[in-house]
């Protein structure tokens, strides 16, 4: 028997961090309690969305390193939370490509090792950049999908509990983005700037036109069926269709 | 009656401490030490070769009560953070602090040089239902 597919749902209208990060925690608790009940209960889903302006950090901060940056960046009109995730302080925002896979990675076997699973989703977004847009990575020491050896054009912070994935990728696309990440010093890299796929390709794309492709090659690379979540269908699908409805009325 | 007690001490055996270990299914392992009732937690190579290279590693506090099951940190590498749980229940009594500088211990020596905290068990009865070492073994193989 092959393994189920991966369901996607990609949300039209931006979230707030906070939002999406409490729909990260409620499925993940919904995937712990039903794989306790049975081994294929729980299911696997990737998450695809913007964000609204917001800052976050990751493990690796501290409350009192931030207290300062905390105060100019929410100036600047951005949201600033600390996240569970590993790597460390980023920018998301419209114009950029959010992923966040929530995987069982013991759903295979043998099970999916964390650096494996983190070698995927590069791969996933270098494909994606290479058959999409004729863009070529370079090759570098740094988790993430660089364009050059100082342009970052996406970055990764993954957290793992009980061998199920959380947060994700998050990958330029518009020029947008690029201005906030001007304001900081982004995934501890001084001389790194954040590129997109808009200034690296030299034309204009969005991010909706991205989604197709990006989930295509998800499916590929993690060797899978994608099939589009249906919302309000069952327990996973009520949970994301309620903040996909949230969205449309509030924004 | 006064007869005089000779108090005869009894050699001193020399005895063998009793050392366990105990594995759980998220690639942690306790060696209990049932004279001192202390636990040292790790986590196991298994673990080590699945996360790549550790950059990072986040401990309980020392004087911490912990649960068995509760997150009590987390071990980093290439951007990913995985929680580490508790196996059993207890308060912690030190943290190797050597892994502040060298997260690399948990590569090298995951089982040994790079444990990661000790605990005074407050229920070692929690140890029994963790997995033997063959048990785990097992398990990693399935």
């Amino acid at each position: 028997m092959g393994l189920p597919p991966i369901y996607y749902h990609y949300f039209a209208r931006p979230l707030p961090y906070l939002r999406a990060l409490h729909l990260q925690e409620s499925i993940h608790a919904l995937q712990l309690e039903q794989r306790r009940a049975s081994a294929s209960a729980h299911k696997d889903v990737l998450l695809l969305l913007q964000h609204t302006p917001v800052y976050t950090g990751g493990r690796r901060q501290t409350e009192a390193e931030l207290a300062r940056e905390r105060t100019r960046l929410a100036a600047l009109g951005a949201d600033f939370v600390l996240a569970q995730r590993g790597g460390e302080l980023t920018y998301h925002g419209p114009g950029q490509l959010v992923g966040y896979p929530l995987l069982d990675l013991a759903r295979t076997d043998p099970a999916l090792g964390i650096r494996e699973y983190i070698c995927r989703l590069q791969r996933v977004l270098a494909l994606h950049l290479r058959e999409a847009h004729g863009l070529v990575p370079v090759e570098t020491a740094h988790t993430g999908v660089f364009l050059g050896a100082q342009a970052k054009v996406a970055s990764i912070g993954v957290q793992v509990r009980h061998r199920l994935t959380a947060h994700g990728f998050a990958v330029n696309v518009t020029r947008e983005p690029q201005r906030w990440f001007d304001e900081v010093v982004a995934c501890g890299l001084p001389d790194v700037r954040a590129t997109s796929i808009e200034a690296a390709a030299g034309r204009e794309t969005a991010v909706e036109a991205e989604v197709p492709g990006v989930v295509a090659r998800f499916g590929r690379v993690m060797e899978r069926e994608m099939a589009p979540l249906e919302l309000g269908a069952d327990a996973l699908g009520e949970l994301v269709g309620a903040v996909d409805q949230e969205s449309r009325t509030h924004s | 009656m006064s007869a005089q007690r000779v108090m005869h001490r009894a050699p001193l055996t020399l005895r063998r401490t009793v050392v366990t270990k105990h594995f759980t299914q998220d690639h942690e392992a306790v060696k209990f030490d049932s004279d001192t009732g202390v636990g040292t937690v790790t986590i196991t190579d298994y673990a080590q070769k699945s996360l790549g290279d550790i950059v990072f590693v986040e401990l309980p506090e020392e004087g911490a009560t912990i649960e068995k099951g509760e997150s009590v940190g987390a071990v980093e590498s290439v951007k990913a953070a995985s929680d580490i749980f508790a196996p059993v229940s207890g308060e912690v009594i030190s943290i190797n602090t050597k892994l502040g500088e060298s997260p690399s211990l948990l590569n090298k020596s995951p089982e040994e040089d790079g444990w990661l905290y000790q605990l005074n068990l407050s229920e070692p009865g929690e140890l029994e239902s963790l997995l033997t070492e063959e048990q785990y073994k097992e398990f990693c193989e399935s």
